[in-house]
C-alpha cells in the first residue's frame, strides 16, 4: 500500500523513456531505408564503370609487293573465327598441336603473338601465328598488354612489309573506355626502324610501313620487331564512356563486345506502361466513381473486398493467366489482323499490367473522391445540380488531384511490375520502333533485371549494369510516389 | 449522396430541360455501374478460370508430394513448404519493426517537417518494385554479408519489402482509434507508454494484425524479391529444421511457377494451373481471413 502507484509510475516512465527512444529509432531507420537503399545500389553499380572494355582490334603485317585485294582479307569472321576455333580446341591439350616452323611459314611476313617472361620474350603462342591473315586481338580477361613480333622467313624477296590496323567490325574505338596504342618496343638489331607510337583511338584505321627483317631460325623469330598492344583506363572518360553506352539503343550484354544501352528496354517498359493506363484508366475510375458516388452502402462493404482481391492476386499467377488464356485470345483476333508472330507481344503485356493496376488506380481514385467534403456535396445540390451536373462540376474538379496522384501510383506500380512483362512480352531486348512494335516480341527493365541477374557473373560490368538499370527504375517509382503523394495529399480536404 | 439525381421529385412539375438534365444523370449513373459490375465479373472470371483449370490437378497428394520425372509428374510439397517457411520468418521479422515504426509515425513524429519527410519516404519505400528490394538483397545479404542464396537472405529480403508497408498500416489503425479512448487512458493516469501499449494497440490490434497478415502473405506471392536471394528450382530434400536449413535456398511456389516458365515447357500444363491455383488459394484465403476479422472487429467496436 505504502507505494505500489508510485513504484507504478516510476517503472511507467522509465519504460516511456526506453521506449520512446526506441520507437523513434526504428521510425527514423524506416524513413531513412530509402536513402540507403538508392546509395547502396548506386555504390553497387560501380561494377559497371569498372569494365574491361574489349580491345577490338585487327591488326595484319603484309609484304608490300602482294597485291591488296589478295592479301587484305576483309571479311572478318573468316580469319578470327579460324584461330579461335584453334584457339578453343587446343584449350586442353595444347602439346597436341604442331607449330608451325618456319620452313611451313614460306616467304611471308609473319605476326605473332607472345608474352613477356621475366624480361626474356618467351612463349610465342603458335596457335594465334598469323599468315597474311588479320589477326584479332581482344581482352583476354584483364590482360592489358600484348607483344606483337613481326618477322619474315628466308624465302622472302621484299624490303618491306606494311603494319596495317583497324577496328573489329562491332568494336567502336571511340566508345573504349580505354586508351589504346600500338608501340614498337623493340627493333631488329641492325634494323633502322623509325619509332612507332600510335594512339588507336585517335587512328582506329591505318597502316605503317617497315623493313623487312627476316629471321633465319626458329629462335630468330623472337629477334624480329616487337609491337606492344597496350590498354590503359582512362580515369574520369570510363564513366563517361559507360554513361554514354547506357544511353544507346541496343541491349546485347552477352556478346564478344558488349552493348550496354538502355533505351530499347526503357522504351518498351514506357510503353507498356502507358498503353496498360490508357486501358484500364476508363474502367478504374468509372469504378471509382460508382463505388464512392452511386453504390449502396450495404454493397459496397461487399463490392469493394472484390476489387481489392484482384489486387492482391499474385502477379506470377496473372501472367500465367495471362499467357494460357489473354495471348491465344489476343492471337486469334488483333494478332491475326496484324501478323503476330506469338501470344507474346508488347501489347498482351500491356493488357494483363492494366488488369494489374486497375485495382490500385480505383482504389486511390475511390479515396479521393470519398474525400471531398460534405460541404461541396450540399452546396451542389442546394444549387439544384442534378448527380451528374455535381459530380461533373464539382466533384471531378475538386478531386483532380487525387485522380492524377492515382494515375501516377498506378504509373509507378506498372512500370516496376516484373512477372508479367517477363512472361507475356516475348523477351526481344529491341527497339520499339513503328507500329508493328506492339505486336512484337519485346522486354522491359524490370523484368530484364530478373531474367539476366540469375546468369551473370556478380561483380562484373554486366551485373554492375543491371544495377544501373535497377537504380534508373527506382529513381523514377521514387519521384513518381513522391509526386503521387503530394497531389494526393493536396486533395485531401480536412473539413 | 442525395443529390438530386436520387431524391425522385415530381416528374410532372419538371420542364422538360430538366427532364433531359436528369436523363442524361441516369445515363452516367448507368455506364458507371455497368464498367463496375464488369470489372467486378472479370475479377471473379479470373479467379474462376484459375479456380476451375487449377481444380482438376489439385489432391492431398499433390500438395504434400514431391516433383517427379523432372517436374513432370509429382506434387509440388517443397514449394509449398518453402513459401511457408519464407512467410512464417517474414512475419516474425516484420512484426517488431513494422510496430515500432507505426506507432512512432502515429503517436511520437508529430507533423513537423522532418516528420512529414519521413513519413513521404517511408510512403515511397512503400510504392518502390519489388525487383528492386531483389536486387538490393542480392547485392547486401547475399553478396556482402555472404549469407549465399539462402533462407536467411530470403527473410531479410521479403522483410525489408514488407516493413515500410506495415508501418504505414500500423500508422493508419493506430490513428482510427477514437481520441476518447486515448484521452481516457491518459485521464487516469497510465504514462504514454502505458497508453499505447494497454490501451491503443489492443483497441487497433485488428487493423495492425489485418495490414501485416496482408503484406506478407502478398510478400510470399512476389517472385522478384527471392528470385535472387532465396529460391532454387528443383528440390527434393526432406525438410529437416535446424540451423543449416537457414542457410540453404527454398523452393517455393512463385519462384517455381517464374523458373517453370523460364526453363520453357517442361512441367505439364496441369500441374503449373494448379500450382497456380495454390499459390492464389495460398495467398487469397489468408487474406480472405484478415479481411473478415477486420471487418468483425471494426462492427463489434463500433467505429
Amino acid at each position: 500500500m505504502r507505494s505500489g502507484p508510485t513504484n507504478f509510475m516510476k517503472k511507467g516512465r522509465v519504460i516511456d523513456w526506453i521506449m520512446e527512444r526506441l520507437v523513434a529509432f526504428c521510425g527514423v531507420a524506416i524513413g531513412l531505408m530509402v536513402v540507403g537503399m538508392f546509395a547502396y545500389l548506386a555504390l553497387e553499380s560501380r561494377y559497371a564503370f569498372d569494365r574491361k572494355f574489349p580491345y577490338g582490334f585487327r591488326i595484319a603485317a603484309q609484304p608490300v609487293s602482294a597485291p591488296r585485294s589478295e592479301a587484305v582479307e576483309m571479311d572478318p569472321n573468316a580469319s578470327i573465327l579460324t584461330s579461335h576455333m584453334d584457339g578453343m580446341d587446343g584449350l586442353d591439350d595444347k602439346e597436341s598441336i604442331p607449330m608451325p616452323t618456319l620452313a611451313e611459314l614460306q616467304g611471308v611476313a609473319t605476326l605473332a603473338t607472345g608474352s613477356l617472361v621475366e624480361g626474356d620474350l618467351k612463349n610465342i603462342d603458335p596457335l594465334m601465328l598469323a599468315r597474311d591473315n588479320w589477326q584479332s586481338w581482344h581482352d583476354a580477361g584483364g590482360q592489358r598488354k600484348f607483344l606483337l613480333f613481326a618477322f619474315a622467313t628466308p624465302e622472302h624477296q621484299d624490303k618491306s612489309f606494311v603494319l596495317r590496323w583497324e577496328p573489329d567490325a562491332a568494336f567502336d574505338a571511340d566508345l573504349s573506355v580505354h586508351n589504346l596504342r600500338l608501340k614498337l618496343i623493340k627493333a631488329p638489331v641492325g634494323i633502322d626502324a623509325p619509332a612507332v607510337d600510335i594512339d588507336l583511338r585517335a587512328r582506329p584505321r591505318g597502316e605503317i610501313e617497315l623493313p623487312v627483317f627476316i629471321a633465319r631460325s626458329d629462335d630468330e623469330r623472337t629477334q624480329g620487331y616487337v609491337f606492344e598492344l597496350e590498354s590503359t583506363p582512362t580515369g574520369i572518360s570510363a564513366i563517361g564512356a559507360t554513361l554514354r553506352g547506357f544511353f544507346k539503343t541496343e541491349w546485347a550484354p552477352t556478346t564478344q563486345y558488349p552493348r550496354y544501352g538502355l533505351m530499347p528496354l526503357l522504351l518498351s517498359t514506357v510503353i507498356i506502361t502507358i498503353l496498360a493506363i490508357l486501358f484500364a484508366i476508363g474502367p478504374a475510375l468509372l469504378t471509382a466513381l460508382y463505388l464512392s458516388e452511386f453504390a449502396p452502402h450495404r454493397l459496397r462493404e461487399w463490392l469493394k473486398p472484390i476489387i481489392e482481391l484482384l489486387a492482391s492476386i499474385p502477379t506470377v499467377v496473372l501472367g500465367y493467366f495471362g499467357l494460357m488464356i489473354v495471348a491465344p485470345g489476343l492471337m486469334a483476333t488483333v494478332g491475326k489482323a496484324f501478323g503476330m508472330e506469338s501470344g507474346r507481344s508488347l501489347l498482351t503485356a500491356a493488357v494483363v499490367m492494366a488488369v494489374l493496376i486497375i485495382p490500385t488506380i480505383a482504389s486511390i481514385a475511390e479515396d479521393g473522391l470519398r474525400n471531398i467534403p460534405r460541404s461541396l456535396r450540399d452546396g451542389a445540390e442546394a444549387l439544384g445540380l442534378t448527380s451528374t451536373e455535381s459530380i461533373r462540376r464539382v466533384i471531378l474538379p475538386a478531386a483532380r488531384p487525387a485522380l492524377y496522384a492515382a494515375l501516377l501510383l498506378g504509373f509507378a506500380r506498372a512500370i516496376g511490375e516484373t512477372m508479367i512483362v517477363w512472361i507475356l512480352s516475348g523477351g526481344t531486348p529491341a527497339m520499339p520502333t513503328g507500329v508493328d512494335a506492339l505486336v512484337a516480341s519485346t522486354r522491359g527493365i524490370a523484368d530484364t533485371v530478373g531474367i539476366e541477374m540469375a546468369n551473370v557473373e556478380f561483380e562484373q560490368p554486366h551485373y554492375g549494369h543491371l544495377f544501373l538499370i535497377g537504380l534508373v527504375l527506382f529513381a523514377i517509382t521514387i519521384v513518381c510516389n513522391l509526386l503521387g503523394q503530394r497531389l494526393a495529399r493536396r486533395a485531401a480536404w480536412r473539413s | 449522396m442525395a443529390v438530386l439525381g436520387s431524391s425522385r421529385p415530381n416528374q410532372a412539375e419538371l420542364h422538360g430541360r430538366d427532364v433531359r438534365r436528369l436523363r442524361h444523370g441516369k445515363f452516367l449513373i448507368g455506364v458507371a455501374t455497368t464498367v463496375h459490375y464488369l470489372v467486378v465479373a472479370m475479377t471473379l472470371a479470373l479467379i474462376g478460370t484459375i479456380l476451375v483449370k487449377g481444380l482438376p490437378a489439385i489432391s492431398w497428394e499433390f500438395l504434400t508430394s514431391y516433383p517427379a520425372e523432372g517436374m513432370t509428374q509429382g506434387g509440388i510439397w517443397p514449394m509449398l513448404r518453402g513459401s511457408i517457411l519464407l512467410m512464417v520468418g517474414t512475419l516474425a521479422l516484420t512484426l517488431p519493426f513494422g510496430l515500432l515504426g507505426g506507432i512512432w509515425l502515429a503517436e511520437y513524429a508529430g507533423d513537423g517537417r522532418m516528420a512529414r519527410t519521413l513519413r513521404a519516404s517511408i510512403a515511397t519505400l512503400a510504392g518502390t518494385p519489388s525487383i528492386i528490394f531483389g536486387l538490393f538483397g542480392l547485392a547486401i545479404f547475399v553478396l556482402k554479408l555472404k549469407l549465399g542464396t539462402s533462407l536467411l537472405a530470403g527473410w531479410f529480403t521479403l522483410a525489408l519489402f514488407s516493413i515500410p508497408i506495415v508501418v504505414l498500416t500500423t500508422e493508419q489503425a493506430l490513428r482510427a482509434v477514437p481520441e476518447s479512448i486515448e484521452d481516457g487512458a491518459i485521464a487516469l493516469g497510465l504514462s504514454r507508454w502505458q497508453t499505447i501499449w494497454k490501451v491503443m494497440l489492443p483497441s487497433a490490434l485488428p487493423g495492425v494484425m489485418t495490414g501485416l497478415v496482408l503484406t506478407v502473405t502478398r510478400a510470399a506471392g512476389e517472385a522478384p524479391p527471392i528470385l535472387m536471394t532465396a529460391a532454387i528450382y528443383y528440390s527434393t530434400e526432406k525438410l529437416s529444421l535446424g540451423w543449416e536449413t537457414l542457410k540453404k535456398p527454398v523452393a517455393n511456389l512463385p519462384y517455381h511457377l517464374a523458373e517453370g516458365y523460364r526453363q520453357g515447357g517442361v512441367i505439364p500444363e496441369k500441374i503449373i494451373w494448379g500450382t497456380c491455383l495454390t499459390l492464389m488459394l495460398f495467398v487469397l484465403t489468408i487474406n480472405l481471413f484478415a479481411i473478415v476479422i477486420r471487418t468483425r472487429a471494426r462492427k463489434k467496436a463500433g467505429w
